[in-house]
């Protein structure tokens, strides 16, 4: 069984993880860990591995080589339900939204798992599935009030523009009550009012709820100003690990990552 | 002039000269309709959830048939075999999921669609061991299916609805209705159009996909079922019935290949459309018009819509 882990000690330890692709080898040797309640940022340059991490985070890669371990439990690997079951939600780098279906329906999809009624009941629908659905559409709309989308929320997400998918990609996330949110890139292609907005919502989250966040970003200003503590891959290998001010002085980062043009 | 006249004049005059026999043709279109349309949501249902194209669907139906016969030759109470029955497509959509989908996941369609070729040849194995080649009855009396037929004065004659016909349409559109309201209003119906948009997003927020496909496979066994029971108290149980399989699948170029109301929608058009056209125009083409009807307008769609009447995207899957 999992066991509970307190604000600052240690959520997800990842240890000397190893992944590749038929030659092409994504992740080497990689090891860092994630403190409950903080905001923890992965960046490196193009390729460098950063989303192949959160895939094996949340179970869509399964390494070669290391363990995961997450809340207490050690594992060669990660599967997506259980990393869902378990606590961890994620927003995608290619907004990965439910295109057919509304606002609404993509927020309430991150119900899922709180929901208990089972198959019969729900063929039924009326009385109890119907009631526990009311009580789950009010938590989806603290999210949505919380995130300011209550105007969108019978818009079929495929119209929205990009800004406000990759808004309802987080609220579905964040309707999960998640432990540890992954963010891939959440304000990749924003404007810098909606970059703003982003920030901002990230750090209530985290503050107000508590949420651990791994986060990231391309843009170093956001990430120096949001996270408590920062891992730099390049090449898939880690070349530094510490806080803004420590990695921004170093000289392996300035020289991986800092120099190269983005 | 006259070919046109008989083309395009004619055949109205026909109609409307006689609107009960009118009235006959479209009642017999409406229930071969509704049956097409039940059969084509047996290959949507698996199609939005896994992307397959199901070459079993057809062999369902008759392995359903076949089970329900069987059970019932066996000394039980028909309504028995019938729930017996239901339990084992439940049995064999869990084991079509654990022993095929789940090991083929993420293998590249046309593999997944092979596996329903090999399924549907196993099931002709499994189904001719255990029950025989030889064609048997449907145990429609047995089940409560109405026989003789009613009659009602219209438009100065007579309209003939053969209760067992009745009995289908209600069926089928009650089946129809319960499946279409199941999977766009429930939970599990947001969770199987969640995975028909997006298998990553669906399992990152815990959605099972082993279950989504449990479940429609689950589906499409009762629809292979319901389909079973009613075409074969139309004509008899045996292998050849899988062939009205293939008739949804000019349904669903119609209707789209993810589409429900497409599938119910086009299921009447071909249902309807192949009736009237059989019947007012049949004789032009020197009749067998049914055989080939649906197909062609199928062709014709896949030249100018190949997306289907609903359908959400060009068919590139199978
Ligand atoms: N599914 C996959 N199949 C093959 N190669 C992959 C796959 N996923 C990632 N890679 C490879 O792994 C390496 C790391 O990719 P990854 O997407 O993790 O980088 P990243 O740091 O997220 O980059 P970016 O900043 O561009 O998003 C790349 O060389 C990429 O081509
Ligand atoms: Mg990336």
């Amino acid at each position: 069984m999992s066991q509970e882990i307190k604000p600052g000690e240690v959520l997800l330890e990842l240890e000397d993880v190893s992944l590749s692709f038929g030659g092409v080898r994504a992740i080497k040797n990689v090891g860092f860990n994630i403190k409950r309640g903080e905001i923890r940022a992965i960046i490196g340059p193009n390729g460098a591995g950063k989303t192949s991490m959160l895939n094996v985070i949340n179970g869509f890669y399964h390494p070669q080589e290391g363990t995961i371990t997450y809340k207490g439990v050690h594992r060669k690997n990660m599967r997506p339900y259980v990393a869902a079951t378990q606590g961890i939600a994620r927003t995608f780098q290619n907004v990965a939204l439910f295109k057919g279906m509304s606002t609404l329906d993509n927020i309430m999809s991150g119900r899922t798992l709180k929901m208990h009624r089972n198959f019969l009941w729900q063929m039924l629908y009326y009385g109890p599935a119907r009631r526990e659905e009311m009580q789950h559409r009010e938590r989806v709309e603290h999210v949505i009030d919380f995130l300011e989308i209550a105007h969108i929320r019978r818009t079929p997400v495929g119209r929205l523009p990009y800004g406000l998918q990759k808004r309802v990609e987080l609220a579905r996330a964040l309707a999960m009550e998640p432990e540890l949110l992954l963010l891939d890139e959440p304000m990749a292609g924003m404007n810098l009012e909606e970059k703003e907005d982003m920030s901002r919502y990230i750090l209530e989250v985290n503050d107000e709820f508590g949420m651990t966040i791994a986060l990231i970003e391309h843009d170093i200003s956001v990430v120096m100003d949001l996270s408590d503590r920062i891992v730099v891959l390049d090449h898939g290998e880690k070349i530094a690990d510490g806080t803004p001010a420590e990695v921004s002085a170093d000289q392996d980062v300035i020289d991986a990552y800092l120099g190269v043009a983005h | 002039m006259e070919t046109l006249y008989n083309i395009f004049i004619d055949p109205f005059v026909q109609m409307f000269g006689a609107p009960d026999f009118l009235m006959q043709v479209l009642w017999e279109g409406f229930v071969s309709g509704t049956l097409y349309a039940l059969i084509a949501l047996g290959f949507v249902l698996i199609f939005k959830a896994s992307g397959v194209f199901n070459f079993a669907q057809g062999i369902m139906v008759v392995f359903a048939a076949l089970t329900l016969v069987g059970l019932y030759s066996l000394g039980m109470p028909a309504y028995v075999a019938l729930v017996l029955t239901i339990g084992v497509m439940g049995l064999l959509a869990v084991s079509v999921e654990r022993l095929v989908m789940r090991k083929l996941v993420n293998q590249p369609d046309i593999i997944l669609f092979m596996a329903t070729i090999g399924l549907t040849y196993f099931l002709i194995g499994l189904g001719e061991f255990i029950f025989g080649g030889e064609p048997k009855k449907m145990i429609a009396d047995e089940l409560g299916l109405p026989g003789g037929s009613m009659d009602f004065e219209v438009f100065g004659g007579v309209l003939i609805l053969e209760n067992r016909d009745i009995a289908a349409a209600v069926i089928a559109a009650v089946l129809v209705a319960a499946l279409w309201f199941f999977f766009s209003k429930t939970r599990i119906g947001r969770a199987l159009r969640a995975v028909a948009d997006d298998h990553q997003a669906a399992l990152s927020v815990g959605i099972s996909l082993n279950q989504i496909w449990a479940i429609v496979w689950f589906a499409a066994g009762i629809v292979a079922l319901a389909t079973g029971i009613l075409w074969g108290a139309k004509s008899e149980v045996s292998f050849a019935l899988q062939v009205v399989a293939l008739k949804a699948l000019p349904v669903l170029i119609l209707g789209g290949f993810t589409s429900i109301p497409g599938a119910i929608v086009g299921g009447m058009i071909i249902g309807l459309g192949e009736k009237l056209f059989e019947i007012y125009w049949g004789g032009l083409m020197g009749g067998g018009v049914e055989s080939w009807f649906a197909y062609v307008i199928a062709l014709i769609f896949l030249l100018f819509r190949p997306q289907g009447l609903f359908g959400e995207k060009i068919i590139e899957r199978i």
